[in-house]
C-alpha cells in the first residue's frame, strides 16, 4: 500500500468554479466556431465547412484507435460508405438530409460490427495491414457495382423538378430559411456545425460514462479487463460499431458539402489524413480530432493552395508526413497533450500548493 | 465454362507469373524487415519507388541501365538505412507499441510520395525495359523476356539471401537479433548495426522490383501502392517470417489476381478483392501462413 497526495477541494464554490473551468473550453471553441461565419467571406466558410466532416470521421477514429488500441487505415472505406449511403437514401428520399445522416450512421454501424467480429483475432499491426487493404479496395468495389454507386461517372444528389412542363433530375441546392437571414454558404456550415457538435458531446458523454471506461481499460491490459469483469469481447465491437457509424457520419456530412461522390474521394490517402488527424490533434482526447482535422485542414486549404508555388505543392504531405513522425518521437500526446502539458505547468505556477492529505489507495 | 481456352488460361498464369515475381521481390524485403524487427513496413512500397526514380534518373543521365540499377540498389539501401535509424528505431518496440509504429511507416509512406512528386514530378516517366521488349514464342504462348528475366532475377535473389542468412557470419548476426536481441547484444553482436543492414538489404531489393515494375505500369509516385497490398497478401499467405512463403506466395498471389478477375466476371474492376479475402482467411484461421512459424504469447 502506497500513501499519496491527494489534492482536496476546499469548499462547494471551488468545486463549481473547477466544473467552469473545465466547461469554459468548450464554450469558448462553440462560440468562436459560431462567430466565424460571420467574419469569413463565403468562399471561405465553404473551405472551413469542409473541414467538419473530417473531425467527425476523425473523431470515430480516435474513439477506436485512440481509446480502445484498435488500429484502423481503412477508415475512409467506412467515410465512403457512410457518404454513399447518405447520397442514396436522400435521392430516394426526395432531400431528407437528416434521414440520410441517420441511415449512413445504421449501415456503418453495422459494417463496423461486421469488420469489428474478426479483429477480435486479428490485433495490431497485423489489424492496420487488414484495414489498410479494405481501403485500397474500396474505390473498386465502388466502381464494381456500377449500377448502384455511378461507378467512375459519380453519383450526384438529386431531386427532380419540372423544367419546361418535364419532370427532370437537377444538383440539390442548400437553402438556407429566410428567417435566418443567412447566406446559403452559411447555413450549411451552421447545419454542419450542429451535427458535428452534437457527435462531439456524444463522444464526451462515451467516454465518461462506464463503458468510455471499460473501453479504455481493454486497450490497456485486456487481460487485466477481462479479470475486472469487462467483456473483452462485446466492448471492442461494440466500439467498432460506434466508431464506423461516425465515420459514416463524417462521410454522410462529406456527402452533403460536396452533393456529388466519385470513388476518386475515398482512396487510400483518406484513411492516412485520418490517422494523422487523430495523431497530430492527440489520441485518446476527445477534441483532438477537431484539433487535427483543422491543422489538416490549415496545410490543405490554406497553405497549399495560398501559400506555395505551383511546383511546391506536393509539399503538403511532405510536411505533414514530417510532423507526424516527429510528434511520435518527441511529443506522442499530439497538440492536445501539448496544451495539457502547458496547462498543468501554468497551474503549477500559478496556484499555491494544494491542501493535501494523506491517502491510502 | 463457356469459352474457355487452354492457350489462353496459360497465357494469364504467365502474366501473373510475371507479376507475382514482382510482389515477391517486395515480399522478400517485407519478409527481411519483419524477421529482423518484426514490423510491418507500411512504406516500403514507397521507399522502392523512390529508389526506382534513382534508377531511372542514372539512366537518364546516360549510364546503362544495369549499372544504374545497381547504384539504384545502393543509394535505396542507404536511404532505408537512415530511414529506420532517424524515423523507425527511436519509437520502440513493434509489438508492445504497434500504433506508434505504424503512425511512423505511415508518416514515412506520405512523406517520401510526397518527396519524388516534388523532385520527379507527377507525370509518368518512361522506363526501359532491363530484358528488352522482346517475347519468347512456345506454341501459342508468347513469354516476355522481361517476366522471365524477372523470375529469373527472383530465383538469384532468394539463393543470395540463402546464403547470406545461412553460410555468412553476417547472416548468423542477423538470425541471432531476430531470435532474441538482447542475447545477441550480450555476445557481442551489434544488434542495432544488424537491424540496419535489414532495413538496407530491403530497400535494394525494392530498387529492383521497381525498375522491373515501372516499364509496364509507368514510373510515377504511385507506382508501388497496389503492388505493396499484393506483396502484403503474398507473404500473409506465405507466413511474415518465412522467405521460402514470400516466393511461393508472391507467384500465387499474382496468377490468383490475374487469371480469377478474367474468368469471374464479379471480380472483373477488382482484382484486389481476392488478395484481400486471402490475407483475411490466413488470418483469420492459419495467422503463421503455410510457411511461416507459430508465434506464442505469454500473458
Amino acid at each position: 500500500m502506497t500513501t499519496t497526495d491527494v489534492p482536496v477541494s476546499t469548499s462547494v464554490a471551488g468545486d463549481r468554479r473547477a466544473m467552469l473551468m473545465r466547461l469554459a473550453p468548450w464554450a469558448v471553441i462553440i462560440a468562436a466556431l459560431f462567430v466565424l461565419p460571420q467574419v469569413l467571406d463565403d468562399f471561405w466558410v465553404s473551405r472551413v465547412t469542409g473541414w467538419i466532416p473530417l473531425a467527425v470521421a476523425a473523431l470515430g477514429l480516435n474513439l477506436l484507435t485512440g481509446y480502445n488500441g484498435q488500429i484502423s487505415a481503412g477508415h475512409g472505406a467506412l467515410f465512403g460508405l457512410g457518404a454513399y449511403a447518405a447520397a442514396l437514401t436522400i435521392n430516394a428520399r426526395e432531400g431528407n438530409f437528416l434521414l440520410g445522416i441517420l441511415v449512413a450512421a445504421v449501415v456503418c454501424f453495422f459494417a463496423g460490427i461486421i469488420i469489428g467480429l474478426p479483429a477480435l483475432r486479428i490485433k495490431g499491426l497485423y489489424l492496420a495491414l487488414v484495414t489498410l487493404s479494405v481501403a485500397t479496395l474500396f474505390p473498386d468495389l465502388l466502381k464494381q457495382f456500377e449500377s448502384i454507386t455511378g461507378g467512375s461517372q459519380g453519383l450526384r444528389i438529386t431531386s427532380s423538378q419540372e423544367y419546361r412542363g418535364e419532370l427532370q433530375e437537377f444538383l440539390v441546392e442548400w437553402k438556407a430559411p429566410s428567417w435566418s437571414g443567412l447566406t446559403d454558404t452559411q447555413w450549411k456550415f451552421y447545419v454542419l456545425l450542429v451535427v458535428a457538435i452534437v457527435c462531439f458531446l456524444m463522444v464526451r458523454n462515451l467516454v465518461n460514462s462506464r463503458m468510455g471506461r471499460a473501453i479504455v481499460a481493454v486497450r490497456d491490459n485486456e487481460v487485466a479487463a477481462e479479470v475486472n469483469g469487462v467483456a473483452v469481447a462485446r466492448v471492442k465491437v461494440i466500439t467498432f460499431g460506434l466508431s464506423s457509424a461516425l465515420a459514416g457520419v463524417g462521410g454522410a456530412l462529406f456527402a452533403l458539402k460536396e452533393l456529388q461522390l466519385s470513388p476518386n474521394s475515398f482512396v487510400l490517402t483518406i484513411s492516412l489524413y485520418f490517422l494523422v488527424a487523430v495523431v497530430i490533434g492527440g489520441p485518446a482526447t476527445v477534441l483532438g480530432p477537431a484539433v487535427g482535422a483543422v491543422v489538416y485542414g490549415f496545410f490543405n486549404d490554406v497553405i497549399n493552395q495560398e501559400v506555395l508555388p505551383e511546383r511546391f505543392k506536393p509539399a503538403t504531405p511532405l510536411i505533414l508526413g514530417v510532423a507526424l513522425i516527429l510528434l511520435m518521437l518527441v511529443a506522442p500526446g499530439g497538440i492536445m497533450g501539448l496544451v495539457r502539458q502547458f496547462g498543468a505547468w501554468l497551474s503549477r505556477r500559478r496556484t499555491p500548493p494544494p491542501i493535501t492529505r494523506k491517502a491510502s489507495s | 465454362m463457356i469459352g474457355f481456352q487452354l492457350s489462353e488460361f496459360l497465357q494469364y498464369g504467365v502474366i501473373g507469373v510475371g507479376n507475382g515475381a514482382l510482389y515477391a521481390m517486395v515480399g522478400l524485403g517485407l519478409v527481411v524487415i519483419y524477421r529482423s524487427t518484426g514490423l510491418l513496413n507500411f512504406s516500403q512500397g514507397e521507399i522502392a519507388m523512390f529508389s526506382t526514380f534513382v534508377v531511372w534518373q542514372l539512366h537518364d543521365l546516360g549510364f546503362p541501365l544495369p549499372l544504374a540499377l545497381i547504384a539504384g540498389m545502393v543509394a535505396g539501401a542507404l536511404f532505408g538505412a537512415v530511414v529506420f535509424r532517424v524515423a523507425v528505431q527511436p519509437v520502440g518496440d513493434p509489438h508492445t507499441k504497434p500504433l506508434a509504429v505504424v503512425i511512423v511507416t505511415i508518416g514515412l509512406f506520405l512523406g517520401v510520395n510526397a518527396g519524388a512528386q516534388l523532385i520527379w514530378g507527377t507525370g509518368d516517366r518512361n522506363m526501359p525495359k532491363l530484358f528488352g521488349g522482346g517475347a519468347v514464342q512456345v506454341g501459342d504462348l508468347s513469354i516476355a523476356w522481361q517476366k522471365i528475366g524477372a523470375v529469373a532475377v527472383l530465383a538469384v535473389e532468394v539463393i543470395v539471401l540463402y546464403v547470406v542468412f545461412r553460410r555468412t557470419k553476417l547472416g548468423l548476426a542477423m538470425r541471432a537479433v531476430a531470435s532474441n536481441p538482447e542475447s545477441s547484444a550480450l555476445s557481442g553482436v551489434p544488434v542495432s548495426r544488424i537491424l540496419l543492414v535489414g532495413w538496407g538489404l530491403a530497400a535494394a531489393l525494392g530498387a529492383v522490383a521497381g525498375t522491373f515494375a515501372a516499364p509496364d505500369r509507368g514510373l510515377n509516385s504511385s507506382l508501388m501502392l497496389l503492388i505493396l497490398v499484393y506483396s502484403f497478401a503474398a507473404i500473409t499467405l506465405g507466413g511474415f517470417d518465412s522467405l521460402v512463403g514470400a516466393v511461393v506466395g508472391g507467384l500465387v498471389v499474382g496468377v490468383v489476381t490475374e487469371v480469377l478477375p478474367r474468368y469471374v466476371s464479379f471480380l472483373s474492376k477488382m482484382p484486389l478483392a481476392p488478395a484481400f479475402v486471402l490475407i483475411l482467411l490466413v488470418l483469420l484461421v492459419k495467422p503463421e501462413g503455410l510457411f511461416g512459424s507459430k508465434q506464442v504469447s505469454r500473458v
